[in-house]
């Protein structure tokens, strides 16, 4: 069934359609110190948004989410136990990909009726990884960079000069 | 060139036990001579397309621990050891579940894949030469076993199977460094894997420095080298006489994968197949090879004059249901190349080449010693394949005589194997441990996080120091009624440990490490101790260490000169039993420091031509046989 369309509201300029998950972004942001244009640009946003909720339920994410409000948007400042360890485990989630165990603690806390256990959310999310990004890296296994390039200098690394590049090791490369 | 066919009417003349690099090798040869041959295989042929490819790509991306076979399709009914089956326990000593069965005081503390392509899907594909010395060791230092030849009887046999492999290397600085030779003006198929930028920054800090294992002992002078490996890289135009070479792509896949793009994942898959796996051999199979795939050989068949003429096999549908139809393949020549472990498991099961008490012995792996630390700049690891350089100075040599030789290698993905980075940096940044029943720490989150984790990730290393092992007897491969898989056949049986040669070996690696690290003037992190991820811990002379495996299981059919004293003769033949072969880095007596996987493709090479020569005697035609003399009976 195809619900019915609400016209007026489509045709009235003044209902702004919210960006989606833009709460769960707006949290993200403190927690991963990544701007949300880059969480958005993952592709991963609905998916972890839906996944937190699934693993925590809902009243926990309510009450995580006035803890992070209470704190100032701050997530150092949080101070239940079961609100801070929803915060790790959301931040693994950007960074990594992968879902991973909560407290033993606040696994019994929260009732959960799931193994307490790690998991990817989706091959997907792997390579979307923020952790990669924090050195300039690029995910094992996805977003080859191209022949001979692991033999380029990183941001922030000293070129080496001809004396220290040996002769041997180029690889036929110029 | 695959069957689904029922193959067991009829008759081959050679059947292989195993699709993994040995056995697809021997394959290709003796196909491409005529031979009508079997590949039996116990595994599934899932990565056959590349679809399935693509699926198992999925698989690792999806998997929490990238182990080396965590993009393999677990089979319970033709299971695989897994390195996730050992674990440590908190106060030392380890345990271990899974296929096999562990009673070693250490931990056998490896893998092995039962699938087409075997353990080469996931192999590194590092493919350095063996040493000359060390085919005799016990001749020259005194320690293990000898190999009946020697490098120049193998040294053909390595230029084969560089290009059956397709090696990419810098011959000229190997014969230098190294001092292994090579004939005149030979050149690899292509031309070296460039090295990394980590392996430059270790060049320029480390070479023509000198070290001591200890203090009075002799200087070895230090020198990044470029390791050979089976990927694809610039093709060189000299090879071949000038006649070049064309780089082997994805199987399944044409125009691809024709050189590596630094997917940095080549264990335990390379995404772009420029790696060669044992499916790029297969690929190339004439018409006259059968593959079956989920068929587990359960028994060798012999003539009761002990000549092979078959195998018994499963053959099942379903690898979660140990479901089976047993059937019997004959054919004139039976060649095991099922890996070290799976070959003496058969020999046991079917109670052959029992003579010299060896079978089953002698088991080897290559023991790694792990070093990590933080340089003072970034160094751009996880790029690249996982090693382009090592330090070889410590290969052989009088310290030989007293301790275990090993080979450097230089580890361009951070500190992945020995921490679990990066994802126990992020883990352990956030304030959660290893057990989530332990207190959590604070945390750090925000931009502290992402830029704490930048300023570490980017500058880790680490340093593999591979050991040899040397043959002993009482590290072994049993088998135990007890102790059987779904099927019903049984599982191997493990007892390891490590020797003190090779735990004096690890003592001089990590004073090697010390000053490396020294002269790199980088911060190191290296630190051993018991624990869930270190089953591979012990203590010796008031310290401890952990090792980890490599994956290199070795000697369990041991080659030697004598059928009083060792399985197979030089060319992989069971002494007791004419027309069967085990082949395979189980006939290997030494494996001294170098990747065993392209010393076990020359030996397959060498083998395919006993067994060609075996055949064509077998089918002379009966005019020439009964020129025999006729047999005198007392």
């Amino acid at each position: 069934m195809i619900p019915e369309l609400n016209r007026t509201a489509l045709e009235d300029e003044s209902v702004e359609v919210p960006p989606p998950v833009a709460g769960f972004i707006d949290i993200s942001e403190r927690l991963t110190g990544f701007e949300a244009f880059d969480l958005y640009a993952t592709g991963m946003a609905q998916l972890y948004h839906d996944t937190t909720v699934d693993q925590v339920g809902r009243e926990a994410v309510g009450r995580f989410i006035d803890d992070m409000a209470a704190a100032g948007g701050d997530p150092d400042r949080l101070v239940d136990e079961t609100s801070r360890d929803i915060a790790r485990a959301v931040t693994h989630l950007w960074y990594l990909g992968v879902w991973p165990a909560l407290a033993r603690s606040v696994h019994r806390a929260l009732g959960r009726e799931k193994a307490n256990v790690a998991f990817t959310v989706a091959p997907e999310a792997y390579p979307e990884g923020l952790v990669w990004r924090t050195f300039h890296g690029h995910p094992p296994g996805a977003k080859a960079p191209g022949f001979g390039t692991w033999a380029d200098p990183p941001p922030g690394a000293p070129p080496l000069t001809p004396p220290e590049r040996a002769a041997h090791g180029a690889g036929g490369a110029a | 060139m695959s069957g689904s066919a029922h193959p067991g009417r009829r008759r081959y003349d050679v059947i292989v036990v195993g699709a993994g690099m040995a056995g697809s090798l021997v394959a290709k040869r003796l196909g491409d001579q005529g031979w009508r041959v079997l590949v039996l295989e116990a595994g599934t042929g899932t990565l056959d397309t590349w679809p399935g490819h693509l699926d198992a790509l999925d698989t690792f991306a999806s998997a929490v621990a990238k182990v080396p076979n965590s993009p393999y399709r677990p089979n319970a009914v033709a299971p695989s050891p897994d390195v996730l089956d050992v674990g440590g326990l908190p106060g030392g000593g380890y345990r271990a579940h899974g296929y096999l069965v562990q009673r070693g005081a250490l931990p056998y503390n490896s893998d092995y894949l039962r699938a087409s392509g075997g353990t080469g899907l996931h192999w590194l594909g590092l493919t350095p030469r063996m040493h000359p010395d060390d085919f005799t060791v016990r001749s020259r230092y005194g320690y293990g076993r000898d190999w009946p030849i020697g490098y120049d009887d193998l040294e053909a046999h390595y230029r084969a199977a560089e290009r059956e492999l397709g090696v990419a290397g810098d011959a000229a600085e190997q014969a230098d460094a190294i001092g292994l030779p090579f004939p005149e003006d030979y050149v690899y198929p292509m031309r070296e894997i460039p090295r990394s930028y980590l392996d430059d920054v270790l060049a320029a800090r480390l070479d023509g420095h000198a070290v001591q294992e200890k203090p009075g002992s002799a200087h070895t002078t230090l020198r990044v080298v470029t390791t050979p490996h089976a990927r694809n890289s610039t093709p060189h135009e000299d090879y071949d006489g000038g006649r070049g070479y064309r780089p082997v792509g994805a199987a399944g896949l044409p125009n691809y994968g024709e050189r590596c793009v630094g997917n940095a994942s080549c264990t335990p898959i390379c995404p772009a197949q420029a790696k060669y796996t044992p499916l790029k051999t297969q690929a190339a199979w004439s018409r006259d090879v059968t593959l079956v795939t989920r068929a587990v050989v359960s028994r060798v068949l012999t003539t009761s004059g002990g000549r092979a003429r078959g195998v018994e096999y499963q053959e099942y549908d379903d690898p979660a249901a140990p479901a089976s139809v047993t059937r019997t393949a004959e054919a004139d020549v039976v060649v095991l190349a099922a890996h070290a472990i799976e070959n003496a498991k058969l020999l046991l099961v079917s109670q052959l080449a029992t003579r010299s008490d060896q079978v089953g012995r002698n088991l080897m792996d290559h023991p790694v010693l792990l070093t990590w630390g933080l340089m003072n700049h970034p160094v751009g690891p996880f790029r690249g394949p996982g090693s382009t350089s090592g330090l070889e100075g410590f290969r052989t040599g009088a310290g030989r005589r007293t301790r275990a030789p090993f080979r450097i290698v230089i580890a361009n993905w951070g500190w992945s194997w020995p921490a679990g980075s990066p994802g126990a940096d992020v883990a352990r940044l956030l304030g959660m441990g290893d057990d989530s029943a332990a207190p959590r720490g604070r945390g750090l989150f925000g931009a502290a996080l992402r830029e704490e984790l930048g300023r570490g990730i980017s500058r880790q290393f680490a340093l593999q120091f591979e050991m040899e092992q040397e043959a002993e007897g009482r590290n072994r491969v049993t088998i135990d009624p007890l102790h059987r898989d779904l099927l019903g056949n049984p599982r191997p049986v493990v007892t390891y440990d490590l020797s003190d040669r090779v735990k004096r070996g690890m003592a001089a690696a990590k004073a090697v490490s010390d000053q490396i690290f020294g002269l790199l003037d980088a911060e190191d992190h290296t630190a051993y101790g018991p624990g869930p991820f270190a089953p591979g811990h012990f203590r010796f002379e008031g310290r401890d260490f952990v090792y980890q495996g490599a994956g290199h299981g070795a000697g369990t059919h041991v080659m030697g000169a004598s059928r009083e004293t060792s399985v197979v003769d030089q060319w992989q033949r069971c002494w007791d039993h004419p027309g069967l072969y085990a082949v395979g880095c189980g006939s290997m007596p030494s494996v001294g420091t170098a990747n065993p996987s392209l010393t076990m493709a020359a030996l397959a090479l060498r083998s395919s031509e006993r067994i060609h020569r075996e055949l064509s005697e077998l089918r002379r035609p009966l005019t020439v046989r009964t020129a025999h003399a006729p047999e005198v009976r007392p």
